[in-house]
C-alpha cells in the first residue's frame, strides 16, 4: 500500500485545498498519472500517483483543507496485479 | 465536485505537476544540510519540484528576511538576520554536490547594510569561479538603491550574467514595488552594459498585475534602450491573501505573441510563458542566446 501525501509547497505554506479528484475509489491508476489537484493561495498543482495500482481510499472530500504532509489517499499496488490477472482486465494486460 | 472547489480552480494552463521524487527530495536535502535558503522555497515558486527534480535551484543569500515591502512577494519582511560568513563556501559546496553548470544567486533586499549586501554577492561569485571556473554564474540582484559603488563590487567579482528584474510596468510601481523606482532599475542595467560590456544583462517582467498591452510594450522599449540583452516574461501569481491579487490570467497565446514582439524589438533572447520565472531554466535561456549569437 502506498500513500499519496500532500507535498511541501514552499515556505510557510501549511495548508492546501483539495480542488479536484481525478479518480474515484476503486479506480486503477498508472504511476505518474495525476490523482488529485491541490490549490494553495498561490497556485494549483496536480499530484501524480507515486505507484500504479488501485485507489483504495480517498481520505478527503473536494473543497476540504489538508495539511502539508497529510496522507490524502491510498493506492494498493498489489491489488493491481490481482486486477490485471482477472478476466476483464485482460486487454490491459497485453500492454505490459 | 463542490462549488467551492470549482471557484478556486485556476485555468488549465496554470496547473503545475509536482515532481516529488528521489532526485527532487535529494536536492532539498542537500540544500537543507548546508543551511542554504532558496528563492524557490521562500517565494513559494510553483516550479520548485520541477526545478529540484532537474537539480536546479536559485540560492538566496543574505538571509530570508527582506527589508522591503513589495506587494507581489511572499518573502518574509522584517528585521533581517546577520550575514553568514559560511554562505559563499556552502553555496560552492552545493554547486559541486548538485553538479550545477549554471548558478543563479539572488538575495533579499538589505537596505540595512551599508553595501546592500554587495560584498556578500562578490564573495560568493569569487569563490564559485575560483572552484569551478567553467560554471556560468548569474547574479539576480536588488537595486542597491542605485548606488554605483555597490553595483561595481558585484559586477567586478566576475559574474557572466547580471540580472535585475524590473518586474512590472512603470504605472504599477507605486502599488507593486513602493520602495523601488522604475528608472533606477532600468539605469542599473544600462550602467552594467556601459561599464562591463562583456557581462550579459537580463531582466524579467510579471504580467497579470493590471498592466495593458501598450504599457507592456513601452516597458519592452525601455528595456531595449537601457541595454537589456535577455528577457523573461511570466504570469504573476499572488502568493497569499495579503499580497496584491491577480488582475488577469494571461493566455499562453498572448505569452507567445509577447515573445515574438520582444524578439522583434531586438532582445538577444526571450523566454515567455505562464510559468516562466526570472531564474526558470536559466541555463537553457543562456545557451540558446549563445546559439543565436553564433548564427
Ligand atoms: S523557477 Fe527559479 S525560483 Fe522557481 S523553482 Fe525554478 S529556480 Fe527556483
Amino acid at each position: 500500500m502506498v500513500e499519496v501525501v500532500v507535498p511541501d509547497l514552499g515556505e510557510d505554506v501549511e495548508k492546501a485545498k483539495i480542488s479536484f479528484w481525478h479518480y474515484e475509489e476503486g479506480d486503477k491508476v498508472e504511476k505518474n498519472d495525476d490523482v488529485v489537484e491541490l490549490t494553495t493561495d498561490k497556485a494549483t498543482f496536480n499530484i501524480p500517483a507515486p505507484e500504479s495500482g488501485i485507489i483504495t481510499e480517498l481520505c478527503v472530500e473536494e473543497g476540504e483543507e489538508v495539511e502539508v504532509g497529510e496522507v490524502i489517499a491510498f493506492i494498493d499496488e498489489e491489488n493491481e496485479e490481482l486486477e490485471l490477472s482477472s478476466e476483464d482486465e485482460e486487454e490491459e494486460d497485453t500492454n505490459f | 465536485m463542490s462549488l467551492n472547489a470549482v471557484s478556486t480552480r485556476l485555468p488549465p494552463w496554470l496547473i503545475k505537476k509536482i515532481h516529488r521524487n528521489e532526485v527532487s527530495l535529494g536536492t532539498k536535502e542537500i540544500l537543507k544540510s548546508l543551511d542554504l535558503n532558496t528563492v524557490c522555497e521562500s517565494a513559494r515558486c510553483p516550479n520548485m519540484w520541477e526545478c529540484f527534480s532537474k537539480r536546479r535551484a536559485t540560492f538566496m543569500i543574505l538571509g530570508n528576511i527582506c527589508t522591503r515591502n513589495c506587494a507581489f512577494c511572499s518573502v518574509k519582511k522584517g528585521l533581517p538576520s546577520h550575514v553568514k560568513k559560511s554562505e559563499p563556501s556552502n553555496i560552492t559546496e552545493a554547486v559541486g554536490r548538485l553538479n550545477l553548470k549554471h548558478v543563479v544567486i539572488t538575495s533579499v533586499t538589505r537596505d540595512d547594510l551599508k553595501d546592500g549586501g554587495a560584498s556578500q554577492f562578490a564573495r560568493t561569485v569569487y569563490e564559485l569561479k575560483k572552484e569551478y571556473s567553467d560554471v556560468v554564474v548569474e547574479v539576480l540582484t536588488p537595486d542597491f538603491r542605485g548606488n554605483a559603488d555597490c553595483i561595481k563590487i558585484v559586477a567586478e567579482s566576475g559574474p557572466d550574467i547580471f540580472n535585475h528584474n524590473i518586474e512590472t510596468v512603470n504605472k504599477l510601481y507605486k502599488r507593486v514595488r513602493p520602495q523601488a523606482d522604475y528608472y533606477r532599475s532600468l539605469n542599473l542595467l544600462k550602467f552594467i552594459k556601459d561599464n562591463y560590456p562583456a557581462i550579459y544583462t537580463k531582466s524579467g517582467l510579471m504580467v497579470g498585475l493590471g498592466e495593458n498591452r501598450d504599457e507592456l510594450e513601452a516597458a519592452l522599449d525601455d528595456l531595449i534602450t537601457h541595454s537589456c540583452d535577455i528577457l523573461t516574461i511570466g504570469q504573476y501569481l499572488s502568493p497569499s491573501r495579503t499580497n496584491i491579487p491577480v488582475a488577469e490570467y494571461v493566455h499562453p497565446d498572448e505569452f507567445k505573441r509577447l515573445e515574438k514582439v520582444a524578439f522583434e524589438k531586438g532582445f538577444l533572447y526571450v523566454m515567455s510563458g505562464p510559468f516562466v520565472r526570472s531564474s526558470y531554466n536559466a541555463d537553457q535561456v543562456f545557451n540558446k542566446k549563445c546559439d543565436k549569437e553564433e548564427v
